[in-house]
């Protein structure tokens, strides 16, 4: 199934909500070391992609491939230990726990042992410049650092291919910075990215390969200049029903 | 951190020492204040373990269940059949009511598990409404008449016992469980990672499954484990107090005492049910001792809800912690709906 480098491929996959269809057969093929971008207007289905992809939702057609496996409709926890990370649009920190707790939670079955599991989170926060604090409760935490502990969560999974859902919405530019320098350090280490994002400046200097949703379907794909000139993504982000966006690609 | 770090990190001196003088003193505890307070003592234990067993799933877990007490009830039950229509000894119906309780938590856990907040709490009150109901109409469990266990345990696990019958007796065995339900609470769920997967999933259980938690598998055990040492407390009970009767084990009440504990003392801390047991207990049990009136307790407990829900949502634990009036009510409120899934 595999043609060796492709290491996220999804053939013709849909997902409907009552009569609305979220993903009308998307087909998508993601290469291993890439870092691929998702944009597109609001309720393109870029999130429900995300979801169906990682197990979220069940999808009412087509097929999932991670690193040549087929693993469609598999459980988002399977998913995950097989090296599959995933960020949420909303961030979802665990508020009740310490930000090393939210580290230690994650759970793998490579069968590291607890002081290895230790010293992979202290590592992990020191890369991100968050050890300071490793031991305060997230709650308490600004949503800046809630993001950098998200794809700190994530990475101890020891992922191959992380998807992130909008990692730069509501950070600031300084931060925004920190966090696209860590997943092309990342990126460079060898993790494969699939990123949705709406700012463009970002799109522009993170993805390798754009990919364009619109109203549930897949409708370009290509480096950032090409989807930019691509005349039905012209249209989809000028007419139709995301007139007021202005975050035109170009 | 643990919910006890920080109060008990605020006693002078070592800790260790106030640690020693508490196992002295609830050691010596019935021979120092006799049988009455023996029999006070034994309650309030029972009612601190139940509420712990309680915390396990309401509290650790955010599943708000309303029919925990029909484990107790259950544990009874299996314990007094098995002595009763039987003959088995104590150890027997003991043993009985640890595998009832196991089965029948995880089929019940397989379908109730995947409602969330109220719809969860709505299922698991029928089921304890319906068990009560059927124990009231069985002929094993003695129907309305209820059943009465042989008197005397005379032999522990072949072993002759010093007090038999005596509050001591119980006293002592009510020690040890409540102990062993502290310990087994502060390992799994303070101390090993098995215990941030709960709180993760109670937290935000999409993100845990995304971090590669089976959370239906780690909902099961909690639920299974809190039912089972529900039921443990229950067998015990049923062969300290001799006669059960459906609408005294299987009541309502019971579960309802025991969310309260858990929410006065501080939900999902280890120390919380403590307190909240402690004071819960005592003022039932002195109102009904010295006021000769066992109902003047409710307003004040209700109060007390009152209070705690609105102004200080982590209990008695985040009180001690400097908490209460910390945020507005409203956040209060949210912060409590979102423990449980109801918003
Ligand atoms: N769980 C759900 N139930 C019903 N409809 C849904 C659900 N999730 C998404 N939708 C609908 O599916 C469509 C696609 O939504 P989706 O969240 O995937 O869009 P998106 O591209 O991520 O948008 P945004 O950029 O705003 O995040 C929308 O019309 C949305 O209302
Ligand atoms: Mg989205």
């Amino acid at each position: 199934m595999s043609d060796g480098d492709t290491i996220l491929k999804t053939t013709d996959l849909t997902k409907r909500f009552g009569a609305l269809t979220a993903n009308d057969e998307i087909s998508l093929a993601v290469e291993r070391g890439e870092i691929r971008g998702i944009i597109g207007p609001n309720g393109s289905g870029k999130t429900t992609f995300f979801n169906t992809v990682t197990g979220f939702y069940e999808p009412d057609g087509g097929s999932v491939h991670f690193n040549g496996e087929e693993v469609t409709g598999w459980e988002p926890h399977r998913l995950a230990r097989r090296g599959l990370g995933r960020t949420f649009q909303i961030v979802s920190p665990f508020k009740n726990m310490t930000v090393r707790q939210n580290m230690l939670a994650v759970q793998t079955d490579d069968g590291r042992s607890r002081e290895e599991k230790r010293e992979r989170v202290g590592e992990i926060l020191e890369f991100l410049e968050i050890d300071h604090i490793a031991d305060n409760e997230a709650r308490g935490m600004s949503g800046g650092q809630q993001k950098l502990l998200e794809l700190g969560r994530v990475l101890m999974l020891d992922p191959e291919l992380v998807m992130l859902d909008e990692p730069a919405a509501g950070v600031n530019p300084a931060l925004e910075e920190r966090i696209m320098d860590h997943i092309h350090e990342l990126n460079d280490e060898g993790t494969t990215f699939v990123v949705i994002e709406h700012d463009m400046h970002v799109m522009k200097t993170l993805a390798d390969t754009v990919s364009v949703f619109d109203s549930g379907r897949h409708i370009a794909q290509g480096d950032f200049e090409e989807v930019s000139q691509n005349e039905d993504v012209r249209k989809a982000y000028l007419g139709g029903t995301t007139a007021e966006d202005d975050e035109v690609p170009v | 951190m643990s919910g006890s770090a920080p109060v008990l990190d605020r006693l002078p001196g070592d800790r260790r020492y106030w640690f020693l003088a508490l196992g002295v003193l609830l050691l010596a505890w019935p021979f120092l204040f006799g049988s009455f307070w023996a029999r006070i003592g034994l309650g309030a234990l029972m009612w601190i373990g139940l509420a712990q067993s309680w915390n396990m799933i309401g509290g650790y877990a955010g599943y708000l269940d309303f029919g925990h007490g029909a484990y107790f009830g259950i544990g009874g039950f299996a314990a007094g059949i098995a002595m009763v229509q039987f003959g088995y000894p104590f150890v027997v119906g003991f043993a009985l009511a640890i595998v009832v309780a196991a089965v029948l938590a995880y089929l019940v856990a397989v379908p109730t598990l995947r409602l969330t907040g109220a719809y969860f709490a709505i299922a698991t009150w029928a089921l304890a409404e319906s068990i009560k109901q059927a124990a009231l109409i069985l002929e094993i469990t003695g129907g309305t008449f209820g059943l009465s266990l042989p008197r005397s345990p005379d032999t522990f696990i072949g072993i002759a016992v010093p007090f038999a019958i005596s509050e001591t007796f119980f006293y002592y065995v009510m020690l040890l469980l409540c102990a062993a339900t502290m310990l087994v609470t502060y390992v799994l769920f303070e101390r090993h990672e098995f215990g941030y997967r709960v709180k993760a999933l109670r937290d935000d259980q999409d993100a845990a499954e995304s971090l590669g938690i089976d959370t239906t598998r780690v909902k099961r055990q909690v639920y299974v484990l809190s039912c089972v040492v529900a039921a443990v407390f229950g067998s015990v009970y049923a062969w300290y107090i001799v006669f059960i009767h459906p609408n005294d084990i299987l009541a309502p009440i019971v579960t309802d005492r025991m969310v309260i504990m858990a929410l006065l003392g501080g939900l999902g801390t280890l120390t919380g049910p403590i307190f909240g047991g402690l004071l819960v207990f005592l003022l039932q049990r002195l109102s009904s001792v010295f006021l000769g009136s066992s109902t003047f307790y409710l307003p004040l407990i209700g109060t007390l809800i009152m209070i705690t829900v609105l102004f200080a949502p982590s209990g008695i634990i985040g009180i001690l912690r400097g908490e209460i009036g910390r945020d507005d009510v409203r956040k209060n409120l949210k912060e409590l709906g979102e423990k449980f899934d109801l918003l």
